[in-house]
């Protein structure tokens, strides 16, 4: 299992556009990777609870990944958050 | 706001269903127990030998009339708990505890405030209410409870108290609040409803002054009051003190109308029974035999053709109650609730048929209502010579006619949702219809919640491996029908600190918040998710990730939610939506700034931002309507949301509307995304139209 944290610099937090590219790039593993926030949990690859956990600028989200492919999973959605959030 | 009220007053008015079922049966046991148990009427026919005090039969009526009795005098503790479970969203049981609590604590404290700070100066304001010597508030006091203690519950039934005191999280935290708050609700009724009740005691005052206004003043009054409670404190200073008038009889001074229509039943040589008396009587006779079965007509011929069958039914035995025994609410709470002005109109009518029989005369009087029981005994039976009782069918066919025709009128020029008017409450009985209501109602309390209560259903086997769901303190106790289906790791990961497994029994440790956990897992088992959830993996796979809603193999069919020309995803162009990273569906170039509910749906989601909504319609298809590309920039501003989340939306309900021209000022697109987010659990979406499309227009189709 791969854990890791993440600050919101986006101005806007998740809304559509960035969670439609978080959700498609969770869908490219097998592993079954979750975002948490303030205590509410959900699977990345569910676009409406992944919005409605209402993630703002500056909140912090804790993203794990668990499953075969694990490692490059957790890579690469911290690359793509870096990228747009 | 208009629809709000109107909702809320339909669904009070259904919750009256569960307490008014028991009151024909009651009222026929009183009817027939009190009418025949009456001693002086027992010797105006020479019955006291074979059915007088200590025969057997007089026994068994006895009986008949305490058991009818029973239920009438503790009606508004029966409506507490009634409209208490009608109104609960969930959890119902513990809402009609509640409300029994409630209702004991209030006038608990109304009796100790009387104790200490005296009963107010009014007659007839105390009565004993449950043994409790408190004040006299009829059904209504009780619909106060109820409707207070299932606000209170809606609210609070799911709290999440801190860990040192969440034993009383959730529905055991229901009771607790109730008893608290009621117990001010007492303290303040104690100051307020003496002021009620002085207003009621002066219109009494009054209608004695005067005549025939009066007796149409008294009847129309004495109607008024059913609604709440109070008509028996207002009748029955009429009946039994000399507010009701004072007569010689028979060389006796005789008080109250009652009194002296039964004086004079028993002296021989009473030409005519004095109208001065049975003016305050016999006007129900008409009313209640022939008025409002004419009445109960109108509402059966109003009613669709397809719920005819099940309205019938109940307005046949409401209809047959009020004719034979007098008993009328059940017939007038029907339409009472949801058409207010009806009952105006019912008031108007009753008053005058009081007024009508004390004009020509007529001197029936009655022992507890205007049925055909009391008719017969106290009117036919008397001869016409001495009661003038012909009068009573010859008024009441009129009465018939004039009811049947007015309340027609009424409900369809005003479409009145008198039963059977209404899809929704006939529908509300068939089991599909509740699933699917419970599905909405699950939806409403945070995908996270859903989600555990998957998982914890997967972990055991699957919804139909799972015999039976309870809880203790701290832990979820199952029983499954095959333990080897169990799968302990994933039932760990759902945030139990352990997992028992001993034959058929699982014990899956959580601490407190157990009990919300249970909630929560009933109510999912209970919804047609949950079915879906188990068609889309067995539990080995559902450690991956399982969408939560599978195809059900039924299309569901979704309409546009604004009229415009509706155009594919592909042509939106943004590089979000039309690469459908959000899901698949269609867009929609608003003609219009009116967004409507494009489905049946609850609202699971409303953006802090404005510019988006989640829906989810009752078959788990979740939709999101995303207002105008990249408006979430605007923060709001430009979008006006009349919903919230939680609410259960009709389609074509509307849900808002955006000020097109600030958006396009502001620099961004108005055309308007409409997609299914969760487009994995379906493999086919079809476009029924595109270019121009009115809102509401059958748009895309999901398998």
């Amino acid at each position: 299992m791969k854990t890791f944290n993440y600050e919101i610099t986006d101005p806007i937090g998740i809304h559509a556009r960035p969670a439609g590219q978080l959700v498609k790039a969770a869908k490219e593993f097998q592993s079954r990777i979750t975002i948490e926030h303030n205590g509410k949990q959900t699977e990345a690859t569910r676009l409406m609870s992944l919005m409605g956990l209402g993630v703002r600028h500056g909140s912090t989200i804790t993203v794990t990944a668990e499953g075969p492919d694990e490692e490059e999973a957790a890579a690469r959605m911290l690359v793509l958050l870096q990228e747009i959030l | 706001m208009k629809d709000k009220i109107f909702g809320v007053l339909q669904r009070v008015g259904r919750s009256f269903m569960l307490p008014i079922a028991i009151l024909p049966v009651a009222g026929l046991f009183l009817g027939i127990g009190g009418s025949f148990t009456n001693e002086t009427m027992l010797e105006a026919y020479g019955l006291l030998g074979i059915m007088g005090p200590g025969t057997i039969i007089y026994a068994i009526l006895q009986v008949l009339n305490s058991a009818g009795s029973v239920v009438f005098d503790n009606l508004p503790l029966i409506f507490a708990i009634g409209v208490a479970i009608g109104m609960a969203k969930q959890e119902k049981e513990v809402s009609a505890l509640s409300a029994v609590i409630a209702f004991f604590v209030m006038h608990a404290t109304i009796g100790a405030m009387i104790n200490d700070f005296g009963a107010p100066d009014l007659s007839g304001a105390t009565a004993s209410v449950l043994g409790i010597n408190s004040l006299q508030m009829g059904v209504f006091g009780g619909i106060i409870v109820g409707l207070g203690v299932a606000a209170l519950h809606n609210r609070f039934y799911k709290i999440q108290l801190p860990q040192v005191l969440s034993f009383f999280s959730g529905t055991r935290f229901v009771p607790i609040i109730s008893a608290a708050v009621y117990l001010l609700v007492g303290i303040a009724m104690y100051f307020i409803w003496p002021v009620i009740q002085t207003g009621i005691n002066a219109l009494g005052a009054f209608v004695l002054a005067s005549g025939y206004a009066g007796t149409w003043l008294y009847g129309f009054i004495e109607r008024a009051l059913i609604p709440f409670g109070l008509h028996h404190v207002f009748y029955i200073p009429f009946w039994q003190t000399a507010l009701g008038g004072t007569a010689m009889v028979g060389g006796t001074l005789v008080e109250g109308a009652q009194n002296i229509f039964f004086a004079e039943l028993a002296t021989p040589g009473i030409a005519h029974f004095s109208v001065e008396a049975t003016r305050f009587m016999a006007g129900k006779f008409p009313l209640m035999i022939f008025g409002l079965p004419g009445a109960a007509f109108a509402l059966y011929r109003c009613a669709k053709p397809e719920n005819r069958k099940a309205v019938g039914g109940l307005l046949l035995s409401a209809a047959l109650t009020s004719m034979l025994t007098g008993i009328t609410e059940p017939l007038e709470f029907t339409f009472l609730f949801v058409a207010p002005a009806m009952y105006i109109v019912h008031c108007v009518f009753a008053g005058a048929s009081y007024m009508i029989m004390h004009i020509l005369n007529v001197g029936v009087g009655l022992t507890f209502s205007g049925g055909l029981i009391d008719l017969t005994l106290f009117g036919i039976m008397q001869g016409n010579a001495k009661t003038s009782w012909l009068w009573i069918p010859v008024v009441g066919v009129v009465y018939f006619i004039v009811y049947y025709l007015v309340f027609s009128f009424m409900i369809k020029k005003f479409d009145y949702k008198t039963p059977g008017r209404d899809d929704s409450e006939i529908k509300l009985y068939t089991r599909k219809d509740v699933n699917a209501k419970n599905a909405a109602g699950g939806e409403a309390s945070a995908g996270g919640d859903n989600e555990l209560s998957r998982q914890i259903m997967l972990g055991l086997g699957g919804k139909a491996n799972i015999s039976d769901v309870d809880c203790c303190i701290t832990r979820l106790r199952c029983t499954v029908h095959d333990a080897s289906k169990v799968d302990q790791q994933l039932l760990r990961e759902t945030g139990a600190s352990g997992v028992i497994c001993k034959g058929q029994g699982v014990q899956i440790v959580y601490g407190p918040r157990v009990s919300n956990i249970k909630t929560d897992l009933e109510a999912y088992l209970s919804s047609p998710e949950s079915d879906k959830a188990e068609a889309a993996g067995a539990p080995a796979a559902a450690a991956e990730t399982a969408p939560a809603a599978a195809a059900s193999g039924k299309a569901i069919v979704i309409a546009s939610p604004l009229s415009g020309r509706v155009i594919p995803l592909e042509e939106v162009a943004d590089g979000v939506f039309s690469e459908k990273m959000v899901g698949d569906g269609f867009a929609v170039e608003p003609a219009d700034n009116q967004v409507y509910a494009p489905a049946d749906c609850e609202v699971t989601t409303v953006f802090g931002t404005r510019h988006a909504i989640g829906l989810t319609t009752p078959e788990g298809c979740e939709l999101l309507i995303h207002l105008g590309i990249d408006t979430v920039q605007l923060n709001g501003a430009p979008f006006t949301i009349n919903i919230k989340e939680g609410d259960t939306l009709k389609k074509g309900d509307l849900i808002g509307s955006f000020d097109e021209k600030a958006i396009l000022d502001a620099g961004y697109r108005t055309v308007t995304p409409v997609v299914v987010t969760n487009s994995d659990a379906y493999t086919s979406f079809r476009l029924l139209k595109t270019g121009d499309t009115a809102h509401g227009e059958d748009t895309l189709s999901v398998e």
